[in-house]
């Protein structure tokens, strides 16, 4: 008996809805991932963090100060030019207190109606360019240190914030290094 | 005469190759814009507001404390303690690029790129080509600072060379930790030449077998033959000559109550990269309490 040929159709179109389904997981994984590493992720070309053996994860979304060469830029906005900064003689950087002034109010009003004690000290994930000088540095840090004060020349908080603290949890944000010792 | 009974027809698939092309654009471009190192962060306790009240009195100094401070000047690194000073440690500042070029690394001495760059030009790729002038100090990839040996503090001093591991590849070697012998000594030489800039032929790579250490506690070990191999003679770091100081402070003072405090202090226009690199040696030391301090401020 002759053997059955099985006959195929002319024109078989070629699918390619499976690939689709594919690149679709694949792109919706990648946005999610890039969303989930947060603000830290976001590193522009003027900004290149050091590299330290610190092992320390970052817990929590905490506000973020960044000083790069040419602005110190808290939650993403600009505050103020990083030279105004170095020229400055005062430690106290005033528009950037002003800034973090009105953070740590909108902070401390959040606790209270959360019903969390409110005299928590703030904390803060500090990302500056590894070449910044040291004297921007600890002007901000100063600055951060004495949020809790609306303007640079006051010694008392406002009324109902006397006893909040400025944002003294400060952390440098860093790049892992890779391999070396263990 | 019969109906003839219409098939249903069969309904058109969408035409989604232009969706393809453009999730064959976006995946790459995504990927190449992943940032894959990984972030850690480096905590620092600020005093709060009411403890540092410019109308509180100094405390008298406690004498029985360390009082240690580790001090970063343009030229040398020191330690002090209890009021008195160990000797200066000086180095050499050298800046490594990543050249966009070739993607190699290059390595000039920061009066060499300053230099460079006021005479309209850009630090030199071992192509041949020249980094953006204006965009250079973006791509530094390393703040190296270079012990070097003086004998008075006119002299020009000499590059130290010392064993390292390789943190690197054969091809594209990193000097990664600095190896001690069995008396805590590095194994390191001043180099030859103008400024000691070449490796001391005195200095030899020791063979696979030899007995050696890190700074890392417990880390001693024996050369495996591989690693023995890929071990490089590179100019001693500053910061492994300090980091060695400081595990030795902590240990004689391990009774103290001051003994895990360390204050750094450092110059105004210190690169925010040092400050980061003598805390990762201080905590590394012991040292968990960092503050820090402005130079004659």
């Amino acid at each position: 008996m002759a053997r059955r040929t099985r006959k195929y159709a002319d024109d078989v179109p070629f699918s390619i809805t499976s690939m689709m389904d594919m690149m679709t997981i694949i792109l919706v994984f990648m946005i999610k991932n890039m969303d989930a590493e947060g603000q830290l992720l976001t590193q522009a070309e003027n900004l290149i963090l050091p590299v330290s053996t610190s092992k320390v994860q970052p817990t929590e979304v905490s506000l973020t100060v960044v000083i790069d060469k040419e602005y110190v830029v808290v939650d993403n906005e600009k505050v103020v030019p990083t030279p105004d900064v170095l020229a400055q003689e005062d430690l106290c950087v005033q528009p950037v207190l002003t800034t973090l002034y009105g953070k740590r109010k909108a902070e401390v009003d959040q606790h209270l109606r959360q019903g969390l004690p409110a005299d928590e000290a703030g904390s803060v994930v500090v990302q500056i360019d590894k070449s910044i000088p040291y004297d921007a540095m600890y002007k901000v840090m100063a600055t951060c240190g004495i949020a809790g004060v609306p303007s640079c020349t006051s010694s008392e908080g406002e009324t109902g914030y006397e006893k909040m603290s400025g944002y003294t949890n400060v952390s440098f944000a860093v790049l892992e290094k890779n391999g070396g010792e263990e | 005469m019969a109906k003839e009974i219409k098939k249903p027809a069969k309904p058109d698939e969408p035409d989604l190759l232009p969706a393809m092309g453009l999730f064959t654009i976006l995946i790459p471009m995504l990927l190449s814009m992943a940032a894959f190192s990984k972030l850690a962060i480096v905590q620092v306790n600020l005093p709060e507001r009411s403890m540092i009240n410019p109308n509180d009195e100094t405390p008298p100094p406690d004498e029985q404390a360390l009082n240690l401070s580790l001090a970063i000047t343009s030229e040398y690194l020191v330690i002090g303690a209890r009021g008195g000073f160990q000797p200066n440690v000086y180095f050499k500042e050298m800046w490594t690029f990543r050249c966009k070029s070739d993607a190699k690394l290059i390595t000039h001495a920061v009066e060499d790129v300053k230099a460079v760059v006021e005479s309209g030009h850009g630090p030199k790729c071992k192509d041949g080509s020249e980094m953006d002038k204006e965009k250079y100090l973006y791509e530094i990839e390393a703040i190296e600072l270079w012990a070097i040996q003086k004998e008075s503090e006119e002299d020009p001093g000499r590059v130290i060379w010392a064993l390292y591991s390789n943190g690197g590849t054969p091809e594209e070697p990193v000097a990664d930790s600095a190896y001690v012998d069995g008396n805590n000594n590095f194994l390191a030489l001043p180099g030859e030449g103008a400024m000691g800039l070449t490796p001391p032929p005195a200095l030899k790579k020791p063979a696979a077998g030899t007995a050696l250490a890190t700074l890392t506690p417990n880390s001693a070990r024996t050369l495996k033959p591989d690693v023995a191999a890929k071990n490089l003679i590179y100019p001693l770091s500053a910061y492994d000559l300090i980091a060695k100081d400081l595990i030795a402070i902590h240990t004689q003072f391990i009774d103290l109550e001051d003994v895990d405090n360390i204050i750094i202090v450092a110059n105004d226009d210190t690169q925010f990269d040092k400050i980061i690199q003598l805390m990762d040696r201080s905590k590394e030391a012991g040292f968990s309490k960092i503050n820090l301090a402005k130079l004659g401020g």
